[in-house]
């Protein structure tokens, strides 16, 4: 399939979730497990045979969920909790959650009596992950997890399989850092849609089956003539980029996103492993241990601001575009920290509260184009 | 001759240049996005020029019905069209305060008179005219009647409620508590200017600082505005077309760019 076939498909992929996944666990022939945002360990429910499947909200009425979670919750969590209720995740067969923030551990109790027929795991990630007792707690509540899923599943996980699926999934997640990388080079080809819809098209799909398709689509914008981009280029932070309406807006308006720091997208694969054990559970703690600038892990001195910085200068970036989900407090704590670093250093900020019931684009049009103007009036 | 077009939300605005950059026609009609008004406008600057629409080199079209409007030769924002509207008066402004139906902006400027960074109300109606229009109505007042009334007012009192709609039931209480028509239209004011207030620091204001949009005409709300800040804020002529000025003078620059651009080739 011509690489822009591909791109073409996975799009369509990425705007159907619930059809997605049900093709999938049919071409398959695994059962699904679903993943509640964010770092859920993957490796672990496809080394016990399941498909791994993302849930990251939708944009959907809200009218069941505000039965356990009010108006001012994060809208992804109401999503998610919605989807359940209805019924959407019925083809589920378990739910894995890390219990991040105070949404996330309410959901948790919420989602038992919610949706009692799909059953949770949760996932407590240690605050403190550099000194060795987090190191340590952190390997036992990977193997607790492990054997949750093992019950699920009714057959013992082997550390075999573990390795194996962690290698596939070291594979996928060295495929996307080159993607970003190679995407950032044709705007014109890959225009932030495009980025997004192709990324958010993995959560859905067998990942080796995904990741391969992505390396296609890596050879064939290689073979592409460079041209210059006369645009804006930006840096994007936040937990998601969505709905994909305004990501048009950008379009539109000739902005580039020239990298990421969104939760749903680079953060979920940009830190490299750095442990040489051989052991798969050190590995997959590490990755997490090393983890920086997430607004998620703990961190004494805060990194974000400067990675952000780092991000613009390497890329020659024009600004930084935060996607501030609305009632997000972990990313809303983190946001005047990193906005005086970044202003300081002289980029400019655009800010946009998003939620993802979000049905009028007025303001935000304004906002985006109005950035992109001035950014223009800059040069 | 070059035409800015001002589609706002309650209002619709229209300005007419001459090549010397002077405003030759203007009009402002309280009617906005979505209804014929902006036709109106266009008509009656156009007359006030003495011109017809074939004389109009370039339109530029901007405000919240840009997107819609498909005769003009190119959109730009309100936001890039006041900071352009108001360097056509003043070339020392730091800090543009628009405060127009639907939302509010600060605007801070560079020392090329450009958008250096701006910040906007978000969705809820809360510091805008709108909020002011819901004030005027439950007072029992006109719009333009709000300011008068309010520089009457012998105490300062506090509307706490943020939210447009629980200010409302706010103010009926306070109303039927005793408190005087006077005293409560200046509390509206207050609340607006507090919630302006927190849009300035987070843009980071400075001197000189003007207003703009539909709210600039309201004399007590700039007065109040002005006591927050703690320094004095200028109204400019024309305050409520700013933004048409300022895409009036866009389209007489590119139209000026293009004519040169074509005599280079």
């Amino acid at each position: 399939m011509e690489y822009l076939e591909i791109i073409k498909k996975l799009e369509e992929e990425a705007l159907h979730p619930k059809k997605s996944v049900i093709k999938e666990i049919k071409e398959t022939g695994k059962k699904a497990i679903g993943c509640f945002p964010i770092y859920t360990p993957e490796e672990i429910i496809y080394a016990a045979g399941f498909l791994p499947v993302a849930m990251w909200g939708g944009n959907t009425e809200l009218k069941l969920a505000d039965k356990y979670l009010q108006s001012f919750c994060c809208s992804i969590m109401r999503a998610n909790i919605e989807y359940g209720m209805k019924g959407d995740y019925n083809m589920l067969e378990a739910v894995v959650l890390p219990t991040f923030c105070d949404t996330l551990k309410c959901v948790c109790e919420n989602w038992k009596v919610a949706v009692p027929n799909i059953p949770i795991v949760p996932i407590v990630y240690p605050q403190n992950r550099t000194i060795d007792c987090g190191f340590e707690y952190m390997e036992d509540e990977f193997k607790r997890v492990k054997d949750e899923i093992s019950k699920i599943a009714n057959k013992e996980i082997k550390d075999e399989e573990i390795n194996e699926a962690f290698e596939l999934y070291e594979e996928y997640r060295n495929t996307m850092r080159e993607f970003v990388e190679v995407a950032s080079d044709y705007p014109q080809i890959i225009n932030l849609r495009k980025r997004h819809l192709i990324i958010k098209a993995g959560q859905f799909a067998d990942k080796k089956r995904y990741t391969e398709e992505i390396k296609v689509i890596i050879a064939g914008l290689k073979k592409e003539e460079l041209k210059p981009f006369n645009g804006t280029k930006v840096i994007a932070t936040g937990l998601l980029s969505e709905p994909v309406e305004i990501l048009d807006i950008f379009d539109e308006n000739n902005i580039a996103v020239m990298g990421d720091d969104l939760a749903q997208e680079s953060r979920q694969w940009r830190t490299i492993v750095n442990d040489n054990s051989g052991n798969v559970w050190k590995k997959m703690v590490s990755r997490v241990a090393d983890q920086r600038g997430d607004t998620f892990f703990y961190e004494y001195m805060k990194s974000r601001g400067n990675r952000l910085i780092e991000m613009v200068k390497d890329k020659s970036a024009d600004g930084v575009v935060v996607f501030m989900m609305k009632f997000c407090d972990p990313e809303e704590y983190d946001y005047p920290i990193y906005k005086q670093e970044v202003e300081a250093a002289g980029i400019p900020i655009l800010y946009l509260e998003i939620d993802q019931q979000i049905t009028s684009y007025e303001q935000i049009r304004t906002r985006i184009q109005s950035y992109s103007e001035m950014l223009m009036m800059r040069r | 001759m070059y035409l800015g077009i001002d589609i706002g939300s309650s209002s619709s605005k229209a300005v007419v240049l001459n090549e010397k950059n002077e405003i030759a026609g203007i009009s402002v009609k309280n009617l906005g996005t979505g209804t014929d008004a902006h036709k109106e406008v266009v008509a009656e600057a156009l007359s006030n020029a003495g011109i017809t629409e074939e004389y109009i080199n370039y339109t530029v079209v901007t405000g919240y019905g840009r997107v819609n409007y498909d005769k003009a030769d190119r959109q730009i924002t309100e936001i890039t069209c006041h900071a352009k509207g108001v360097a056509h008066y003043n070339n020392d402004v730091k800090t543009i305060v628009d405060i127009g139906g639907q939302d509010s902006k600060v605007i801070k400027l560079n020392e090329n008179m450009q958008v250096d960074n701006f910040v906007m109300n978000e969705k809820c109606a809360a510091g805008t005219g709108r909020f002011l229009e819901v004030m005027a109505r439950v007072l029992g007042c006109s719009l333009d009647d709000l300011s008068e009334m309010a520089k009457k007012a012998t105490t300062q009192i506090s509307i706490s409620s943020v939210c447009t709609v629980f200010a409302e039931s706010e103010v009926i209480s306070r109303l039927s508590g005793g408190e005087s028509r006077e005293n409560v239209a200046r509390g509206a004011h207050i609340a607006i200017a507090k919630r302006v207030m927190g849009m300035c620091n987070r843009v980071g204001y400075a001197p000189k600082v003007v207003m703009t949009g539909g709210v600039a005409l309201n004399e007590d709300m700039v007065d109040v505005l002005s006591n927050e800040l703690g320094l004095d804020i200028e109204v400019l002529p024309n305050c409520q077309a700013i933004g048409a000025i300022g895409a009036a003078t866009f389209a007489h620059d590119l139209y000026k760019k293009m004519e040169a651009d074509n005599n280079a080739n």
